[in-house]
């Protein structure tokens, strides 16, 4: 019975240690990992980020609004008309 | 009149036992709670459903062929089936005993014997064992899990993995209450069946079920059932465990809103999380690894259909397989039990050292740094219990102070938790399995 105590016991040492351990490790990791990160971030996300930004929605965005325009206009004229047939 | 009485003794209300109508009974309740009270129906009603099923008498869903053989086989074959267990007695309770006990390969022997004579295996026990028994279906919720898991508010503030560290300690202090209720003589309890039990204390389902099957197979309705069912009653019991261990003025302090975190970061986390699994602890590779790789194809971009499935589709069909299987084992003779007593109040005392410890970690923190940086109400939510805890501890600080939202710092320690039972499960498995 005894015995048994003990082994709970050095199962809840060792356990709690492990887990808070590989935690602190993880904790180290992360931070590492995020500073890494961080410094080599900044300077080349922008500059792509503006390039495929501004680059392809400026000739697509045009041409798709008039053609909506279009559509939009020539439904509400329908629907107008339907509408003092009744 | 002889097909009359044949039809009666056939009927399952002539077959029907007490213990089944007790678990039948249990089953029911089960249904209740989710429905009626809401308590985690996605898994309580295939859980009590299952149940039901598997109390049935007569049909056998949740018996395997041979035990299918023992109930209805005729008396040449229960002597069969005793000469290949090495034994001559026709006794049921000893038959079943040592087919428990037998090698695989008798096992196996038995199963053809029983599926020569007509008996197949139940469809319930055909889905438990695809399921459960062989640790799939847990390791895929844990990967959906991974997928539907942002990890922004921990990497933001990496600390709080220090609070879903300490929450572990329910875990641990549960297996000690276990010992020491064999000690004491009141239980019967196994260092492995103790490790099991003090798994709840996770608030995780799925880590639950998978070190139960690893470690005590046996004991998997009463661990999961009581598992699921604490997680529901999470905004119950964290409450006043979190108002006793507070002051007001703590439970006040607003926290530092969280800074940006970059999608690199988060692409690199689950791979920085699983070479740490792989160096120090490859017993919880399985259930962390199938986390990280769910939380990869989240973050990643490229592969949304995947992400997508593994976070509606394949985790609610998964669901449904793994409620009805561990249904399946709510059967009288192995739940009704006073071992499941034990391990309902065991279960509880988890989740409520568990939140205490998170909470106490939160302080010794903010002590150590000699700030307030932390708002002690987040330290419960690093019992996993993914997203109840941390809505709790949002909607204790709203209490206290209208203005102060603790939702995405509380999401910290709650993920941060999901990581610590994982880990807690890896150790119980290598320690003791």
């Amino acid at each position: 019975m005894d015995d048994l105590l003990a082994e709970g016991l050095s199962l809840m040492v060792f356990g709690m240690g492990f887990v808070v351990v590989f935690l602190t490790l993880l904790v180290i990791a992360t931070s590492l990992m995020s500073r890494l990160v961080m410094r080599f971030e900044p300077a080349p996300v922008p500059v792509t980020a503006a390039k495929k930004g501004s680059a392809p929605a400026a000739p697509s965005g045009q041409p798709d609004d008039q053609v909506l325009i279009a559509v939009m206009t020539a439904a509400l004229k329908k629907f107008r008309a339907d509408r003092n047939d009744q | 009149m002889e097909k009359l009485l044949s039809i009666w003794y056939a009927s399952g209300a002539y077959n029907l036992s007490p213990g089944q109508v007790v678990m039948i009974f249990v089953g029911v309740l089960l249904l209740y709670l989710a429905i009626n009270k809401k308590f985690e129906p996605l898994l309580l009603v295939p859980i009590g459903f299952g149940g039901i099923l598997a109390n049935i008498p007569q049909a056998g869903i949740a018996y395997s062929a041979v035990e299918n053989a023992f109930y209805h086989g005729g008396p040449e074959l229960l002597a069969d089936l005793a000469l290949l267990l090495g034994s001559s007695t026709a006794d049921m309770g000893e038959l079943k005993h040592l087919y428990a006990e037998a090698i695989p390969s008798i096992k196996a022997a038995a199963t053809l014997l029983a599926q020569d004579a007509g008996f197949n295996n139940g469809m319930l026990y055909n889905f438990y064992s695809i399921a459960v028994k062989s640790g799939a279906a847990p390791l895929l919720i844990f990967m959906g899990v991974g997928a539907m898991t942002d990890f922004g508010p921990l990497l933001a503030n990496p600390r709080t993995l220090f609070l879903g560290a300490a929450a572990q300690f329910g875990i641990f202090a549960t297996v000690i209450g276990a010992v020491a209720l064999t000690s004491m003589g009141v239980m019967n309890f196994s260092i492995q069946e103790a490790a099991a039990i003090g798994i709840i204390g996770g608030a995780d389902g799925p880590t639950a079920i998978w070190v139960s099957t690893m470690l005590a197979p046996h004991l998997l309705g009463a661990i999961a059932v009581s598992a699921y069912a604490y997680m529901a009653l999470v905004p119950m019991v964290q409450p006043p465990i979190m108002r006793l261990l507070t002051t007001k003025r703590e439970r006040k302090i607003v926290m530092s809103q969280l800074r940006h975190v970059s999608k690199r970061e988060k692409i690199l986390f689950p791979v920085v999380l699983l070479f740490l699994v792989a160096l120090l602890l490859p017993d919880a590779a399985p259930l962390l690894g199938m986390f990280c790789f769910g939380n990869l194809m989240r973050e990643c971009g490229v592969v949304d259909r995947l992400s997508d499935t593994a976070q509606n589709a394949l985790i609610n069909i998964v669901t449904i397989f793994l409620g009805l299987s561990v249904g399946s084992v709510l059967i009288a003779d192995k739940f009704l039990d006073l071992q499941t007593l034990g391990i309902m109040i065991l279960g509880i005392v988890a989740f409520a050292v568990g939140t205490a410890a998170g909470v106490i970690m939160a302080k010794i923190m903010n002590w150590m740094m000699g700030g307030n940086a932390i708002n002690p109400l987040i330290g419960s939510a690093g019992v996993s219990a993914v997203p109840m805890a941390a809505r709790v501890s949002n909607k204790l600080g709203l209490e206290a102070n209208p203005q102060n939202f603790l939702l995405m710092h509380a999401m910290g320690p709650n993920v941060a938790g999901v990581i610590g039972s994982a880990v807690a499960a890896g150790v119980m498995i290598k320690f003791v399995g």
